[in-house]
């Protein structure tokens, strides 16, 4: 389902920034943000919900410009927040009320017409999953059904542009995959672009299409995901030691160092071994093993992650 | 043939129109107003507002019978327009401590604050539907019951003389309802706006409006002070403006210039709106 004018960014932010009082939130953000899911992480007071807000033309920015969907959240946000869907971190949702009456307001409030949204409301929460559970009261659900109902109220009003703000937070691992399944289909399916705020590196590369990763306020990182992680400089390797050559892994790595190499322990057994050329590390990798007696169990190109861009970010001189 | 169809409508995208921001207040309006009733909730929620809605109605029911059964006899006993408000006090001073608060403490609680203005909404127009819909409902307690005795004794050929003065007192009363439950409003607005909890809401208004009220009246009353310290009462206050609208003066009130009455009023409503204001504006949304 088309609806993109490909060619515009869905956010642009120019030096962005945000100061209250001496901490400076935001730095000088400048982010394109094109069509499909985008990833916002950052750890904890990295800046990701006071960019939303700011996004949402629920703060203006100390200085700096930005648009989202080609309007300015700063003197056009209830024009752009009719617009934009939005879902909060906080799990906390009216108890006594059901959950399509619920949907049903905000899909109202966002400016549909009352009947229209009596449909779209049920419309949506059968796509979340909760069709059969429409009329229960919200304080009689499970986190994991309040997530969807937080999801469902978000794309009733059938917006262009979603926030999810941790849409997978308090959920199990199954959960987890349902809701980020849910999450690519309306996307892919309905050409809704989704910002998802989350601190969980793993998750935004299961399903981002693009990155705006922030640190300090600072971006670390942005852009397609598959520009930024994939095969990187170097191989991981499995090693196994075997019980009558005692200490052949640690004498393994101490070769490869010793060939100028750099080798950082992953976990038991796994190392990883980083060096410009990957046939070079793979027969020095060869010669090692076979010269002190290790087995080794899998051999596979490193690949960058996104948590190597925080390392990255963090190692550079600010 | 049956004209039955099974219609497949499923999610889908929507072309109509958007009614922005004026449709979002009216649908904010229409769901506090329900949610402070109790409407469409479980049936505790409707007892309380039933019972202060009662306490509001009866003295005004009770004159009504009167002048139905008694006819012009029962005129003696008649009190004026004006004076129904009055009745309505303790019903109001109920509504205003332990309902209105509902309206804004429990969207800030359950996270419909956030996503209300994730909306169309601005903090100004989320605060302008929260006090229509009170104001409105409040009203229900304050002015319909005089309202209702209008158009009784009307019915009953006791009415004010000839259209244009029964439309002067109508106006009268219903401005001077909508007064009062604007400062009312505004007065539980600002307590509860310092508090997420409604409890906690409920005795700062019970002591902002009840506490000072009797305060105030025992200092005037027992230390023989000037009556104008009474205008201090948000409680008692705001009762004078429909006595003065009907060119009249209370006893208590008697000495004060109609001038202070007004003033003393605006700055009831102005006073506790600019703190809600104030609270809201430094309420971080997302």
């Amino acid at each position: 389902m088309m609806r993109h004018d490909a060619d515009v960014s869905v956010i642009s932010t120019s030096g962005l920034t945000m100061q209250f009082g001496p901490q400076r939130a935001l730095d000088a953000l400048d982010v394109e943000v094109p069509h499909g899911i985008t990833g916002l992480v950052g750890a904890n007071g990295a800046g990701k919900t006071t960019l939303m807000s700011i996004l949402l033309g629920l703060r203006r920015a100390t200085s700096g410009t930005a648009t989202v969907l080609g309007l300015d959240p700063t003197t056009q946000g209830p024009e752009l927040r009719a617009l934009v869907g939005y879902g909060p971190e906080r799990n906390v949702l009216p108890e006594d009320m059901p959950a399509s009456d619920f949907v049903k307001h905000l899909a109202e409030v966002r400016g549909l017409p009352p009947d229209e949204a009596r449909g779209r409301a049920s419309d949506a929460l059968w796509l979340v999953g909760l069709g059969e559970e429409r009329f229960r009261a919200l304080g009689s659900m499970s986190t994991g059904q309040r997530q969807r109902v937080k999801l469902a109220q978000a794309i009733a009003a059938d917006p262009r542009l979603i926030f999810l703000d941790e849409p997978t937070d308090g959920l199990d691992p199954v959960q987890r995959d349902e809701m980020l399944a849910l999450i690519r289909q309306i996307s892919a399916e309905y050409a809704i672009d989704v910002v998802l705020s989350s601190h969980l590196l793993e998750e935004v590369e299961r399903i981002c299409d693009n990155v705006v990763a922030l640190d300090a306020g600072r971006l670390v990182a942005g852009g397609s995901l598959a520009d930024l992680v994939g095969n990187d400089e170097g191989v991981v390797l499995e090693l196994i030691e075997i019980a009558d050559r005692p200490g052949a892994v640690d004498r393994v790595s101490a070769t490869l160092v010793a060939r100028g190499l750099e080798v950082r322990p992953l976990g038991i057994g796994m190392v990883e071994v980083i060096g410009p050329d990957v046939d070079l590390i793979a027969d020095a990798v060869r010669d090692a093993v076979a010269d002190h007696g290790a087995r080794l169990g899998k051999v596979v190109r490193r690949r960058r992650r996104l948590e190597d861009l925080f390392h990255i970010a963090a190692e550079a001189p600010s | 043939m049956s004209d039955a169809q099974i219609l497949d409508r499923g999610y889908r995208r929507y072309d109509g129109g958007r009614s922005g921001v004026r449709g979002a207040v009216r649908s904010v309006v229409w769901h506090t107003t329900r949610s402070i009733l109790g409407l469409g909730r479980k049936g505790r929620h409707k007892v309380f507002p039933v019972i202060v809605a009662a306490i509001a109605f009866v003295p005004a029911l009770v004159f009504l019978a009167v002048t139905v059964l008694f006819g012009q006899a029962g005129e003696e006993i008649r009190p004026e327009y004006w004076e129904f408000f009055g009745f309505s006090l303790i019903a109001s001073l109920l509504f205003t401590a332990f309902v209105a608060p509902e309206a804004i403490v429990r969207d800030r609680r359950d996270g419909m604050f956030a996503l209300y203005l994730s909306t169309p909404l601005t903090k100004p127009t989320y605060l302008l539907a929260k006090a229509i819909a009170t104001v409105g409902t409040l009203w229900l307690i304050i002015g319909a019951p005089v309202i209702m005795a209008l158009i009784g004794y009307t019915a009953q050929s006791q009415g004010p003389d000839g259209f244009v003065g029964w439309i002067g007192v109508a106006v009268r009363l219903l401005v001077s309802g909508l007064l009062i439950s604007a400062i009312y409003t505004a007065v539980s607005f600002a307590a509860s706006s310092m508090t997420d909890r409604r409890a906690f809401a409920s005795v700062a208004v019970i002591l902002l409006m009840f506490g000072l009220s009797i305060a105030v009246n025992l200092i005037v009353d027992e230390g023989q002070m000037s009556e104008y310290l009474r205008l201090l009462d948000p409680l008692g206050a705001p009762l004078e403006l429909p006595v003065r609208m009907f060119g009249d003066r209370s006893t208590e009130y008697e000495s004060v210039g109609t001038w202070a009455v007004a003033a003393a009023n605006a700055a009831w409503l102005l006073l506790p709106s600019g703190v809600v204001a104030l609270r809201y504006r430094n309420l971080a949304a997302v």
